[in-house]
């Protein structure tokens, strides 16, 4: 009896989704403020409903691993999607970097000054019985650039034992905000959306691989909307609402 | 096999969550029986608020717990400055993963105490006091005894929850290897990575072991409390 309700429930969500348009977008949490202004554009010049889930890329990854039902992920960093790739599920022509991102230094103290950062910058002298709030080092993409950073730049070895690592970055900015942390590493998008810290430096590009958004398309969805959706990712109304928070699209 | 996948990091967050469990568990266990036996036995005002808030962590996200932690304990924080000042921090130090764990644990210890209160007659408490015996000797003698059943329980639920607790410990001490990396948050960071399960998985085995031989022992140990008071 439980199995045949299940069924007939099945038969009609199966009906509800086939009937209206729509595509599922799996996306890095740092674009929420960008796809939150396209959703709005998207589905008023095609009628087709933009359903998006933020999470962290990996959780999102991981999900689309075990079956879920995503038509397009756009990942924060390029190991996901390549996992994705050789795990053959994605479909290879429609993957291509969407946008970059840039990392910053923050501080607490609205009347910091700005610094330079370079390996003559002493870093846990500014710190001091603070701490240095970045992404999980070893395992978020935020905390992992910030890492190779502060490493080209030779400044890690001193300051890794003053670093609070966060499970996401916009955890790691919240710690800034409230002076917990009086310093900390976070993409140049996050900035934007929190008054309570200031920007004190642009770490180089050359200090850290290239932080870029890959965008592709899931396989054996429906090709039309998802096709759709990608082209509207490249209209000028998707690259400005992807500019006004920060990223980089012209690269 | 297990032990080659774990390297020193790993092995300093198995340590780290026994010390964090048990100290947050012990510490915790005077308060909890105060406030247990205060909602089971005294009627005074504020008791249904008292109540609500020592629930608060079961309904929060845990997240959110630890968010307030923060705000409240933090070193900016209206409780955690006054601390700061005479040098008790908890903000990024493994006594802040103890008390998020603390926080988190504590409904489920105060929960078990509670009923075990509830279900003791009064009317012993009475005959030993007028007996003689001053309020303080009949807790030790008659009341504590019988309390005991649902401390045990109570301890071995709190431990259990600070074994596993996360959001709340990563939101306010966040993650740093051998100051506030507990296993769950070194499982979590493992998740993060492609290719890492394997490390991850044998983290999740030492866990499961651990929960199964506290489990064991809080048996043991429920099981002498019952005989002896069989006996009394």
């Amino acid at each position: 009896m439980i199995t045949r309700i299940l069924t007939a429930l099945g038969v009609l969500a199966g009906a509800h989704f086939a009937q209206a348009a729509s595509v599922t977008v799996f996306a890095a949490a740092s674009l929420y403020s960008a796809l939150d202004a396209i959703e709005v554009e998207f589905e008023a010049a095609t009628g087709i409903d933009l359903v998006v889930s933020f999470a962290g890329s990996s959780a999102l990854a991981r999900q689309i691993q075990q079956g879920a039902p995503a038509d397009i992920f756009i990942s924060a960093s390029t190991d996901w999607m390549d996992q994705l790739q050789q795990e053959d599920l994605l479909i290879p022509e429609t993957r291509r970097d969407l946008v970059m991102n840039a990392l910053v230094f923050i501080g607490h103290d609205r009347d910091a000054p700005s610094v330079v950062l370079d390996s003559r910058l002493d870093l846990v002298a500014l710190v001091g019985q603070s701490r240095l709030a970045m992404a999980l080092v070893d395992a978020v993409p935020a905390g992992i650039y910030g890492k190779a950073a502060l490493g080209s730049l030779g400044l890690w070895d001193a300051i890794e034992p003053r670093v609070a690592q966060a499970d996401n970055v916009r955890a790691a900015l919240r710690l800034v905000a409230s002076g917990e942390a009086s310093h900390g590493i976070v993409y140049a998008t996050d900035v934007q959306s929190e008054p309570r810290v200031r920007q004190l430096a642009v770490f180089p590009h050359d200090a850290h691989p290239p932080i870029v958004y890959p965008v592709a398309a899931i396989k054996q969805r429906d090709r039309a909307s998802q096709d759709q959706f990608l082209r509207f990712l490249s209209s000028p109304q998707a690259r400005d609402a992807l500019a006004r928070q920060g990223f980089i699209v012209n690269f | 096999m297990v032990s080659m996948a774990l390297g020193p990091n790993e092995w300093a967050a198995i340590l780290l969550s026994l010390q964090v469990a048990v100290v947050a568990t012990v510490s915790s266990i005077p308060i909890a029986v105060l406030v247990a036996y205060a909602l089971a036995r005294w009627s005074f005002p504020g008791r249904a608020l008292l109540n609500g808030l020592v629930h608060l962590p079961l309904v929060l996200p845990p997240v959110v717990t630890g968010y307030l932690l923060l705000l409240s304990m933090g070193t900016q924080g209206p409780i955690g400055g006054l601390l700061a000042e005479i040098g008790i921090v908890f903000a990024f130090r493994w006594t802040g993963a103890a008390l998020a764990a603390a926080v988190m644990a504590f409904p489920l210890m105060v929960r078990a105490i509670r009923l075990q209160i509830e279900s003791i007659d009064p009317q012993y408490e009475q005959a030993a006091a007028t007996l003689g015996a001053s309020p303080r000797w009949v807790f030790w003698t008659v009341s504590f005894p019988l309390m005991l059943p649902g401390i045990v329980v109570g301890s071995i639920l709190a431990f259990a929850k600070a074994m596993g607790e996360f959001g709340a410990t990563i939101t306010f001490v966040s993650n740093i290897p051998g100051q506030t990396q507990t296993i769950p948050s070194a499982i979590y960071a493992f998740l993060q990575v492609p290719g890492k399960e394997d490390a991850a998985m044998a983290l999740v085995m030492i866990s499961v072991t651990i929960s199964m031989l506290a489990l064991l022992f809080s048996e043991l140990i429920a099981r002498k409390v019952g005989r002896q008071q069989g006996g009394l």
